[in-house]
This record gives structure tokens, sequence and C-alpha cells, in this order.
């Protein structure tokens, strides 16, 4: 049943050192459909590609708004996600309740990091099979961070995860030092066009499986904001059109790009590249 | 309020008749603090156009009416009282808790010691992010209330009333109170104890109101709180001339001076008062 | 590592025939798979260094910090994997916190450390936890200065019983590395993760036993060995991120904060070129040879 005795539970190592365990968690985020965030100077964006199960069901939420300055993405177990976004929500109110000021984002996401490192070195518990990407604009600006199943969390410039993403992070590495610069509408058009990378050859963005958050600083004043504004369903479509209009997307990203996405091999063998050991 | 911290929190005398010891039984149900035992009293803060000054005497007293019980011998217990002893005379009641705010606090000692350690607790937390987040005075003020309020829901108050002054989150001066109830309120001048009755209207007659703020300079706001700690040593049995003054700037930071002398006093005004004492005309 | 299989190592806390607790052993595996850290005890503070290898072109550039502060004048620094070393770091504050609430004052270095040995050595206990994959080097200055009690309003009795005796001052830098089987030494110059050999072999080469490098110095030394260490890796960016604790009269005051960016980036510089130096010398060798 298993593929090898050291992957029974998450507080085995392997001889290489290795939990594989949290490996096969960081798996389950690979199932999930792709989501794409991107931060410039002034703004955060998340982008997400919503699946439905069958034809007549409705499309699972990708994108969730977590206070007036910040929300996630998700990608992988969404029950996994509710329970984390429910204790982040609860943390931003406490945040306002408490000292009157909008939750620093760095500290909610360390905050569910040590709950997820938690949940790998207790036998019992599971490792949380959702990945992350957590993007507001607090005191400091417009951050993005991006989460997953280890208790691993790291600051981003622009990220995207789930299935396919390889794709989206290759569009997104070649046009990284357009980002910070950009304004909002660009971000958004950046964000769409790393999304359309990843579809699956006879996948198209819609208004129905695409969803977009976006939040920013507001133009005057260091503390004022732009609040995260959700699109969803018809919303969507001028955005999409917008980012569609012009023909310079880049047209590589075939199967080629494949490679990098899905490294299903014996993990007992494949290099470690998804443990958090940075090699 | 009743300039004395023994009277905070009770219901006024003189409109509800005096309180009714009964219910300050040793038996019964559980209680908490009943009286602060050594207390500070004033505080004194007022803005201007830049920034906050605050002031507080250094002095921890005993209460007038404090009794503690003395073991004399073996089994007999007595009531001593202190009257009102300026007991500890170099406690500092200002404290800074970052760059941009300074909290002065009247009231209990020991209290004041508590919230003293608690603040330490929470700016060694903030310290633990380099994110580059602070809190502001506001922040710090609304944390303060939280606890405050808390701590008189459970019916075991930090008997203390806190002035918050600095720098608000847009760097705009910022001065705002709590006491023992959670009570909070803001005012461009603000004093606690005795100061309450004495300084304040002193210190309205410089800054009347909010819009007066920006025309005030330092030199102003500074000379008028050092000019009613000189009247509360005058007029306030329970204060000393020795003092804590505080400068909230954003450009300075914080310049907390803790062993000031009050400075040019003079008692001839001393003569013209009758009607106390051995005096009799 | 023969008894691999027969099942002796597939669970925490047993025992192999030959007296070996093979867990503990992975975890380290773990460890020496990461990041170089580095560790330097200066007379007149500590530096802490890490090599942080850049996973990805998307990450933003000098966010993302790994050595953390517990309470104010300690650093922890670590390799291994790092949602570990933060959970480490979090118990490291609970410890340094508690100690504050019971004696009112901070904890010292030598406590903390023993402290947190003793919490990574119960996860060697049990079946029901793993090891940590990380060795931490904690570094802190303990104040030389005279010790403020927490809350104190006053300066106390000048005089008689409490009176203060002027004069006496303890403190001075501490420096410890734990493992993951709870084990802990302090050191003069401590390493650990991927190039703790070759980063070994240079802090030995500092005499730091004899107490005479300054914090100053120190910084150099720690740039240049982490430059050092990365050489086996070299196909791979990093960044250097550096901490420092001063004594109460240098440059951090007693805390422990990052290293000034322009302090950082000169060091940085002179490790560079101190490492081109070597390569010169080497080529210029090897012509010999020939």
């Amino acid at each position: 049943m298993f593929r090898n005795n050291y992957d029974n539970d998450a507080v085995t190592f392997s001889p290489q050192g290795r939990i594989f365990q949290v490996e096969y968690a960081q798996e389950a985020v690979k199932q999930g459909s792709v989501v794409v965030g991107i931060v410039s100077k002034t703004h955060a964006v998340l982008l997400g590609l919503k699946r439905n199960a069958e034809e007549l069901s409705s499309y699972q939420k990708k994108i969730i708004e977590l206070d007036s300055h910040f929300g996630l993405a998700l990608a992988g177990l969404a029950s996994d996600a509710r329970v984390l976004s429910n204790f982040m929500k609860q943390q931003a109110l406490a945040s306002k309740m408490t000292y009157g000021r909008p939750l620093p984002i760095e500290r909610v996401i360390n905050q569910i990091a040590d709950r997820a490192q938690w949940n790998t070195q207790m036998a019992g518990k599971r490792p949380y099979g959702v990945g992350l990407l957590v993007a507001g604009v607090d005191e400091t600006g417009p951050h993005l961070f991006e989460f997953s199943p280890s208790g691993m969390t790291q600051e981003m410039a622009a990220c995207a995860i789930g299935a396919r993403s390889q794709m989206a992070r290759t569009y997104l590495e070649r046009h990284l030092s357009e980002f910070e610069g950009a304004s909002r509408d660009e971000l958004v058009k950046h964000g769409l066009r790393a999304l359309k990378e990843s579809l699956a050859q006879d996948k198209e963005l819609t208004v129905e499986n695409t969803s977009v958050g976006v939040v920013g600083r507001a133009a005057d004043g260091k503390r004022k904001i732009e609040s995260f504004k959700l699109y969803d369903g018809p919303e969507v479509s001028a955005l999409l059109d917008a980012s569609l209009e012009s023909t310079d997307v880049p047209a590589e990203g075939g199967p080629a790009a494949e490679t990098g996405a899905a490294t299903q091999g014996d993990p007992s063998t494949a290099p470690g590249d998804s443990m958090d050991v940075d090699t | 309020m009743n300039h004395l911290p023994q009277a905070w929190g009770r219901p006024r005398d003189d409109i509800y008749g005096a309180y009714d010891h009964s219910y300050l039984q040793s038996s019964g149900p559980i209680t908490h603090t009943q009286k602060p035992v050594v207390t500070g009293t004033s505080v004194l803060a007022v803005k201007f156009k830049d920034g906050v000054v605050i002031a507080a005497d250094n002095l921890g007293g005993l209460r007038k009416s404090c009794t503690d019980l003395l073991l004399v011998n073996a089994d007999i217990w007595v009531e001593a009282s202190y009257g009102s002893l300026a007991r500890f005379t170099d406690v500092k009641r200002l404290r800074s808790f970052n760059s941009t705010s300074v909290i002065g606090i009247g009231g209990d000692v020991s209290d004041m010691q508590y919230i003293d350690r608690l603040l330490n607790s929470l700016s060694i937390t903030e310290s633990h992010s380099s994110d580059g987040h602070i809190l502001s005075a506001a922040n710090l003020h609304t944390y303060l209330s939280k606890v405050m309020y808390k701590r008189r829901t459970d019916i075991n108050p930090l008997w203390n009333q806190i002035l918050v002054a600095g720098l608000d989150g847009d760097e705009k001066p910022f001065l705002a109170s709590v006491d023992l109830l959670g009570t909070t309120f803001s005012s461009p001048t603000l004093a606690t104890g005795f100061g309450a009755h004495l300084a304040q209207p002193l210190l309205r007659q410089v800054v009347g109101s909010e819009e007066d703020v920006p025309s005030i300079t330092r030199e102003k706001a500074v000379e008028a709180i050092k000019e009613c700690m000189k009247v509360l040593f005058y007029r306030d049995a329970r204060s000393i001339d020795r003092y804590s003054i505080a400068v909230v700037t954003k450009a300075g930071g914080v310049e907390l001076k803790e062993d000031e002398q009050l400075e040019g006093q003079s008692w001839a005004f001393a003569e013209t008062i009758r009607g106390y004492g051995t005096q009799v005309a | 590592m023969t008894s691999i299989g027969t099942g002796y190592d597939l669970s925490n806390s047993i025992f192999s025939p030959d007296g070996r607790n093979f867990q503990v052993e992975y975890a380290i595996k773990a460890v020496e798979n990461g990041g170089t850290s580095i560790g330097i005890r200066c007379k007149d503070g500590v530096i802490l260094a890490v090599e942080k290898i850049i996973t990805s072109k998307l990450l933003k550039k000098g966010a993302n910090k790994r050595i953390a502060t517990v309470d104010r004048n300690f650093g922890v620094a670590f390799s291994g994997l790092i949602p570990d070393g933060r959970h480490f770091v979090s118990r490291a504050r609970e410890e340094a916190s508690s100690w504050r609430s019971l004696y009112k004052s901070p904890i010292p270095t030598a406590s903390l450390a023993e402290r947190l040995g003793s919490y990574v050595q119960m996860y060697t206990l049990y079946q029901y936890v793993r090891p940590f994959g990380i060795t931490a080097i904690v570094g802190g200055w303990d104040s030389e200065g005279e010790l403020e009690v927490d809350g104190q309003v006053g300066s106390g009795s000048k005089t008689g019983g409490g009176g203060k005796v002027p004069g006496i001052n303890s403190g001075g830098p501490g420096l410890y590395m734990i493992e993951p089987s709870g084990l802990y030494w302090g050191y003069y110059g401590a390493a650990t993760g991927k190039g703790r050999q070759a980063a070994k072999s240079e802090l030995e080469k500092l005499d730091l036993a004899a107490e005479t490098l300054s914090l100053e110095q120190g910084v150099k030394e720690a740039a240049r060995i982490i430059y050092i260490a990365h050489e086996d890796s070299k196909d791979k960016e990093f960044e250097l991120e550096m901490t420092w604790i001063s004594k109460r009269d240098g440059p951090t005051k007693g805390r422990h904060e990052q290293v000034p960016k322009d302090i950082l980036e000169e060091a940085e510089k002179a490790a560079k070129k101190a490492l081109e130096g070597e390569d010169e010398e080497e080529a210029v060798a090897e012509t010999m040879e020939e």
C-alpha cells in the first residue's frame, strides 16, 4: 500500500531527512486548480481559475476576502482553507478590536505557519492539504505571501500555485521587472495572462471560471486603502476583455513547460525540491 | 470624579450617601482590590503643534486613611495608620513605550507596575517582527482601554487613571485618557487626580480647544505644564517638588527627564491664606 | 548506516540494538541539507549569519528574514527545516517571557540555551512526535549594566539594607548551538548546515578563544566565512543575512538587530574580493605546477 516504510505519518523522517507525508500534502496543492498572485508598489492582486465538479454544479470558490485590507486565494483542499481563513478573519477582527489597527499581514501569515508546522510534528494529525496565496495592504504597503502545507511561508513578488502552475510561474518570471511599477489595471492584466498560460489546451478564461481579487493603497495618504474587491461572475467580463484585447501575449508555454509542474516520480528518488530545506 | 484615588470608582457620598462598608466584609463573595494602597496622583498633559508634553511628580504616597494590620506580638493584631505619608519620593510615573508614545499613570503604584510589565511584554512581542509596524499612541490607548475595561468587568480593576501621549498613526499629536472603569476620553489638555481640579482649568486657559493646538509652541506648552506642577505643589498636600516630564515629537522622538526640580517657587501667597490649622483669624 | 531497513529506524524514541536513535540521526540529515548558519562570539558582542539559498526568482528580495529575535537581546539562527525553526523560536520566546514573569528580569543566555536544549530533547523521547529537523545557534548578550527589575518605579535605597554596591558588573556575550538530539554546547564560533565543515575550519583559524576579535572585525569574518561555505553550492544564488548583538555602549546597545545595510554591503564586498584573491592564488599555483 505504501511506497516505502517512511511515509506512513508526518512524524517519521526518511534516512535522507525528508518527511514524505508533508511532501504528499504538497502534492494535494498541485491537484487544486491554479491561482496567481502579483504585487506592485501600490496594489496586490489575486486571480483564480474556478472548477465545477460537474456541469450542473456551482463553481468552487477560489478567492476569499479576509478583511477589508486582505484576502486569500487557495489551491488544494478547500475545507482546510476554510479553517485557516476563519482563523485569519478572527485575528483580523481581534487586531481591530484590541489595537484599532489593520492586522499586519506578515504576522497572521506567521500564525498560520505555526499552526501548520505543528500538524507536521505530532502523531494523529495530518498536514494541511492546501496552499494559499495571501495578498493585502497594511501600514507598510502591499504584500503577497505564499503558504504551503509544510508550514513554510514566503513573501513573494509574484507567485502561482496549483495544477499546471509552472507555466504561469514562467510567465511571471519573464515579466517580473514590469510588476513593481505596474498600475492596477496592468497588474490585473498580467495576472490574467499568467492564469491563461496554465489553462489546459481546450480551456478558456470565462466569466464563469475566473475570479479576481484586488486590494491597494489609495492614491492619497499612506494609511488610506482601496478595500479588497472581489470580481466574480459578470463583473469579471470587463477585466477579461481588457486583458485579452491586445495580442502581445507571449505564445509559448506548450507541453514542454509541463515538466517542472508535476514531479510525481518516486519520492524517494526525486530531488527534494518540495522540502523546505533550502538546498 | 473625586481627586482622591480611594474615592475613584465609588458612588459620590454627597449624592448617594456614605458607602456601605458592610459590603467589604472579609467573609462572603470573592473580592478583589477595594482600595488603592500606595498611590500617585496628578499626571498632566497638553498637546502642542508638533507633539505632546506630559508630566507627573515623583511621589508614591500612602493614602490618608490607609490602615494596615500589624502583628505586635504572637497573637495581637493592631491597626496602624500612615496618615498621608509621602513614603516613596522617587517613583517614576511616566513610561515611554516606543519612540512615539509615553504614558503617565496616576493611582495605585503596584497596579502601575503591573501595567508597566504588561507594556514591556507587549513591546518585546512587537519588536519580534521586523516588518516595520509600530504601535502608535492611538493603538496603545485602544489596547490599554481594553485591558482596563476587561479588568473592571471582572470586578478586579487596575486602580489607575492613565494618560497616553504621543503621535497617532498619521504622526499627529495624540492625547487620551483611560481610567479604572475603562472610561475613555480625549482632549487637547488632560489631567488626573487633583490635577483634574486644579491644573485642568489653567491648562485650558492656554489651550482652550483642538483648534488652538496648531498655534501652541513647544516652549509655551512646557511652560504651562511647569507652571501647573508648581501650583499643584503649592496646593496639593500629596505632591512633591520633584517631577518627571516628557516631550514627544516626530522630530525628537521621546525626550524624557525623570528627576526635575520645580524652579522659582514663591510661598509669599501662603501669608494671605487664613482659616486652617492653628490660625484663628 | 547498516541498520537501515531493519525496522529500528521507523519510529522515534526507539533504540536500535547498537544503541542508536535513528530518527534523530535522520533529523540531522535534514540539517545537513540546509543552508549554512554560523555564530561568532566576539569580545564586545555576538554575530549570527546565514546563507539563504534563493529557491525562486519570484521571492521578494531582502524580505523573508530568517534570523529571529528572542526577548530583546537574543538572536536565533538555524539550519534545516525552516518551519521547525519557527517552532523552536516560538518556544524560545515563551521561555524568555515566562522567565521574565517569574523573575522580573531577562533570562541569561546560558539558561535560555539550557531550557531550549531540554525542549528539543523532549522531542526525541516519544513516539507521537518527531525530533526537530534543525540545529539552532543561539547568540545573546547578557547585560553588563546594573540589572533593572521589570516594573521598577524608583531607584530603591541609596544606602543600608537593600542599598547598592557600585561597580559590580557581570554579563557578556553568550553563544550556544543546540542539535536535534537536544545536545548543546557553548561555542566561541559555531557552524551548522551544508557548508559547516568549510565554515568550521575558517572559524578555527580566527583564534576566537583569545577573545580579542571585535564586533566590527567579526562582521567581515562572518561574511567571508559564509561566502567560503557557499563555494560548494556555487550554482545556486544566495542572500547573506547577518545580525548582531553588541554590548550596552556598542552599536546595538545590547539588543539583537540586523546588521545595517551599509556595513553588511561593505563586508560582502570584502568577502567577494577575498574569494577572488584566493582563486587567483590557486590559478597562479596551478600555472606554476605546470
